[in-house]
């Protein structure tokens, strides 16, 4: 319910004053979106001639298929394809594992309860927060040791690491409002551990997975930091190599290409959250606000 | 493997909880409490440009002080962060006090406020980094649609670029804090509405009144949410201006990045890193502990 | 104080029609209860009333003035919600003071409104507390003060008794009937309680389905109830509602209960009965309340019109003060109300003695009253 009585309504000036602030404020919140899209599809010389904000004369493609298959990032000049396939492998792995180890975890914490869960959750809880920049340097060493530096798994390792904190906290929080009784309802009836967690918690689960795995897939596919720093080189994820596209390119700047790379690197997130948008809040509500 | 005896089998019943969450709680020691105090190790090394475990005390930090690059990290950090949580802020309760007036379009504007959140840092900076471009962005269209003396050369200005950090931060951020405060709006007993339409309050009386005051642990949350993104900043940085020009937007992630890996001066980086840790344990831990103690509120 | 009219009100969401065609008036100084299960829109009339919902059709006259359009707080009212509604960052006084504030009332004057109620309601130690730290009987008080502290011409109160434990209920009903005593002020009351109705009202306004079923004192509503959904609502244990057929003999009328091969009971009407809707071998259902149904001896101090019946005790449940007999009439079973002490054996044969001066007489059919 509004905090505004719909039958005392306001004046009609008022009305009009509030959609229009609303609509100034969606535009300039879509003005960015559209400049990249818009000056994605330009040739060059219409871009230095012509102003940003006006559509293309003529549309192109050419700039989406040069970030996709040949524009030079690095050494290689073979586009973004293969950093696109490089997160993809990234993150389905890393997301999956840490939404289930997330799910168990949240299960022990709520209804296995032991002495000291609550410094275990505490500590576990804690992890979130961390600055990451505290477990680069530890971090690239021991990768190396592993033998998996500069690789997709290095980082698979790495993402699943420091998510686990996030999916037990959501789980958690999602397991602490599901009914105990049936859980003991279900030992009575002579369920073990792992047969309760899969006949009787996860069947009702599946709004908390949504909201993780959504979760662990955007905060995974945009990470820059961890992938700079742990496989900057041919495992690179599609935002390493979108930043080496853009500010390490010699000579001509191909901002036409540059924007329709920053479009691609978007496009998976955009479109999960175009598609499941009220998880997204959800998820990002649960992950802070708590109680 | 032969048949699991009795013992055994009990014995792993009673610790199976446990057992499930040690590969995790393991993990996490190691590799966030274990990796934090090897850094914190570091950071009283003799580190330069690989690891050398020489203590040396509190050198590197007296160093990190004197260093010019770290005082403009830090003051680029307050003053970013302050602005970048205030306006979220403001601009966050504006749009969710005006989506909550039943507005027919809520369903196509929430939306629209929110999708920055889903981008990654490095598309917000590039996507900002363009629309900002002097030569080319934001300041020659104006220009060319007749303005022309308009001029927003803040992202090549030494003394303006950080400002522009600030704009794509919140561009990014506010809808989410709008979210925040949307839910806190509709978290208000109805009845008390009521209450307050009797008594008269309306408008901008029954915000000022009624309705903000309760929305104190809103931005409490918001705060600390957004002070610890700020003190994490680091892909917006590098995406929007690279730390540049010259130092100009400096913050203490991108310092501590640098000045570990590209500057060899490792043993400086890791006592910056353990500054960042320890402003946001100060900010987090009270919080946290104050959330996970306090039993609900008896209504 | 004011009166209040309603008429011909009606409320719809949409195509759904909420309530049909409301006509209630009240004089000032009446305590009008509207009670009804849930889902009857007693609720909603309320709201309307206080000018929180749009009127889809009808009038609301406080005082003789048309109100449908007026603002809530223009309509001088005041209303005690369920969950009390008090703002939380607020002090208590500032709660019991924030409709006058909004109003322009000066500082000093509100302080003394403020303290003129406290002690009315004996919260003056409650004053520079924050409702988090009030019990639920505190609030509630807190919530009446504030309503209190405008002096409306109509107080409104939407079950207001609803969130207290049952021993407080009892309690703060009281206090509200002396509230009423003592300031004379007129009263809609929202429940779904009959018992806080039946203590409460002057009026009461029995709803169901959008609908007022009747509406009429206490007494008229509890002993001659329009239908048999009023007769089985209102009273605790319920009225007990018998099927049968009216027989006449000569200027007689008597409802024979249960037929055939099982146990037939014949209970003549009173001579003096009003009998002008009533026709032989009219299908009715007989209404007696349990304490209508009770031993010789008690009867004899009730009424007159006695019918004296052998019947079985199938359950018996004293509650100290009486005993509550579950029996058979004519092959139906029916509550009898018993004076404490009687030794009753479940299975055992008893004597009633049935009062019929206070029986109801309703259509099967139709289910309105007829006698």
């Amino acid at each position: 319910m509004s905090t505004n009585s719909q039958h005392h309504g306001q004046s009609r000036v008022l009305r009009v004053f509030i959609y229009t602030t609303l609509i100034v404020f969606a535009f300039m919140y879509l003005l960015p979106l559209f400049v990249m899209l818009v000056t994605s599809f330009k040739s060059l010389d219409e871009i230095r001639q012509g102003n940003m904000m006006a559509l293309p004369n003529t549309w192109t493609i050419e700039p989406w298929l040069s970030a996709w298959g040949s524009a030079c990032i690095g050494m290689s000049c073979e586009g973004l394809k293969g950093y696109f396939m490089n997160s993809v492998m990234m993150v389905v792995p890393a997301v999956l594992i840490s939404t289930l180890v997330g799910a168990l975890n949240g299960y022990v914490l709520t209804k296995w309860r032991f002495p000291g869960h609550k410094v275990v959750f505490g500590l576990l809880l804690f992890s979130c927060f961390i600055p990451f920049q505290i477990v680069l340097v530890p971090m690239s060493q021991v990768l190396g040791w592993l033998g998996i530096a500069g690789t997709t798994a290095g980082l698979v390792l790495v993402h699943v690491t420091y998510g686990i904190g996030f999916t037990t906290l959501f789980f958690r929080n999602y397991y602490e409002a599901f009914p105990t009784e049936l859980v003991r309802a279900a030992m009575i009836d002579g369920a073990g551990f792992f047969k309760i967690f899969w006949r009787v918690l996860l069947p009702s689960s599946a709004p908390i997975f949504v909201v993780t795995i959504i979760w662990q897939f955007t905060n995974t596919w945009n990470d820059f930091l961890f992938g700079a720093s742990f496989a900057a080189g041919e495992s690179a994820p599609i935002t390493v190599a979108l930043n080496n596209l853009v500010n390490s390119s010699t000579g001509v700047k191909e901002y036409n290409v540059h924007m329709a790379a920053a479009v691609l690197a978007a496009l998976p997130t955009l479109l999960v959250y175009v598609l499941a948008g009220r998880y997204f809040v959800r998820g990002l509500m649960a992950g802070s606000v708590k109680g | 493997m032969a048949a699991i005896t009795g013992e055994t089998r009990s014995w792993l019943q009673r610790w199976l909880p446990q057992l499930v969450l040690s590969p995790s709680f393991a993990l996490v020691i190691l590799f966030v409490y274990g990796f934090i105090a090897w850094t914190a190790y570091i950071s009283v090394s003799a580190s330069r440009m690989l690891p050398n475990y020489k203590y040396v005390g509190m050198q590197q930090y007296s160093k990190l002080w004197k260093t010019l690059n770290w005082q403009v990290a830090l003051d680029n950090l307050l003053v970013f962060g302050s602005l970048y949580i205030i306006i979220c802020s403001l601009i966050g309760l504006l749009l969710a006090i005006l989506l909550d007036q039943k507005i027919r379009a809520e369903g196509l504007l929430r939306p629209i406020f929110l999708y920055p959140m889903a981008l990654s840092f490095i598309v917000t900076g590039t996507a900002w980094k363009w629309f900002l471009n002097p030569g080319l962005g934001l300041q020659h269209t104006m220009q060319s649609w007749g303005w022309e003396s308009f001029t927003f050369n803040w992202l090549v200005n030494p003394k303006m670029a950080i400002y522009t950090v600030v704009i794509a931060a919140v561009w990014q951020s506010s809808g989410f804090v709008m979210a925040m405060f949307l839910a806190g709006l509709r978290g208000i007993d109805h009845e008390q509405l009521k209450a307050a339409q009797l008594d008269g309050a309306t408008g901008f009386r029954l915000y000022r009144r009624v309705v903000i005051p309760q929305l104190g642990p809103v931005f409490l949350s918001a705060f600390v949410v957004l002070s610890h993104m700020a003190i994490k900043s680091y892909d917006l940085v590098v995406a929007l201006t690279g730390g540049g020009p010259g130092n100009a937007t400096e913050m203490p992630a991108t310092f501590m990045y640098s000045y570990t890996f590209t500057r060899n001066q490792m043993g400086i980086g890791a006592a910056s890193a353990m500054v960042m840790l320890m402003t946001v344990v100060a900010i987090m831990v009270p919080y946290l502990y104050a959330e996970l103690k306090e039993p609900k509120h008896v209504d | 104080m004011a009166s209040l009219n309603i008429q011909k009100i009606c409320k719809s969401y949409g195509k759904i029609e909420v309530l049909k065609d409301i006509d209630i008036s009240i004089d000032h100084g009446d305590f009008l209860v509207l009670v009804g299960p849930s889902g009857c829109g007693k609720s909603t009339l309320l709201n309307m009333i206080a000018g929180l919902e749009e009127i889809t059709s009808g009038d609301l006259a406080i005082d003789g003035e048309r109100v449908n359009d007026r603002h809530p707080s223009k309509r001088d009212i005041a209303m005690v919600f369920q969950s009390y509604a008090l703002y939380p960052n607020m002090r208590v006084e500032e709660n019991i003071a924030f409709g006058l504030e909004m109003r322009g009332v000066s500082k000093a004057e509100r302080e003394q409104a403020v303290a003129k109620v406290a002690s009315m309601l004996q919260i003056e130690h409650l004053l520079k507390r924050k409702p988090g730290a009030l019990s639920g009987g505190q609030r509630q008080r807190v919530a009446m003060g504030r309503a209190l502290v405008r002096d409306p011409k109509i107080f409104l109160f939407d079950e207001p008794l609803s969130n207290l434990d049952a021993k407080l209920r009892v309690d703060m009903r009281t206090e509200i009937k002396r509230l009423h005593q003592r300031l004379g002020s007129t009263i809609v009351y929202v429940t779904h309680d009959q018992i806080e109705a039946m203590t409460l009202a002057t009026t009461i306004a029995v709803m169901k389905d959008g609908i007022v079923q009747q509406l009429g004192t206490p007494e008229e509503i509890y002993n001659r109830p329009a239908n048999t959904f009023v007769a089985s609502f209102m009273g605790s244990p319920a009225m007990n509602l018998l099927p049968g057929k009216l027989l006449r003999s000569g200027d007689d009328y008597a409802v024979k209960v249960g037929g055939g091969s099982a146990e037939e009971a014949l209970l003549t009407l009173p001579s003096h009965s009003d009998k002008s809707a009533l026709s032989d071998g009219q299908e009715v259902m007989l209404g007696l309340r349990p304490e209508m149904v009770t031993d010789p001896v008690s009867a004899k101090a009730i009424g007159h019109d006695t019918v004296n019946l052998q019947c079985p005790v199938e359950v018996a449940e004293p509650t100290g003060a009486d005993i509550y007999a579950i029996t058979r009439i004519g092959g139906h079973s029916i509550t009898a109300r018993l004076r404490a002490g009687l030794d009753l054996r479940a299975g055992s044969t008893t004597e009633f003695a049935v009062d019929m001066s206070r029986a109801v007489l309703f259509d099967t059919g139709s289910e309105q009253r007829i006698a």
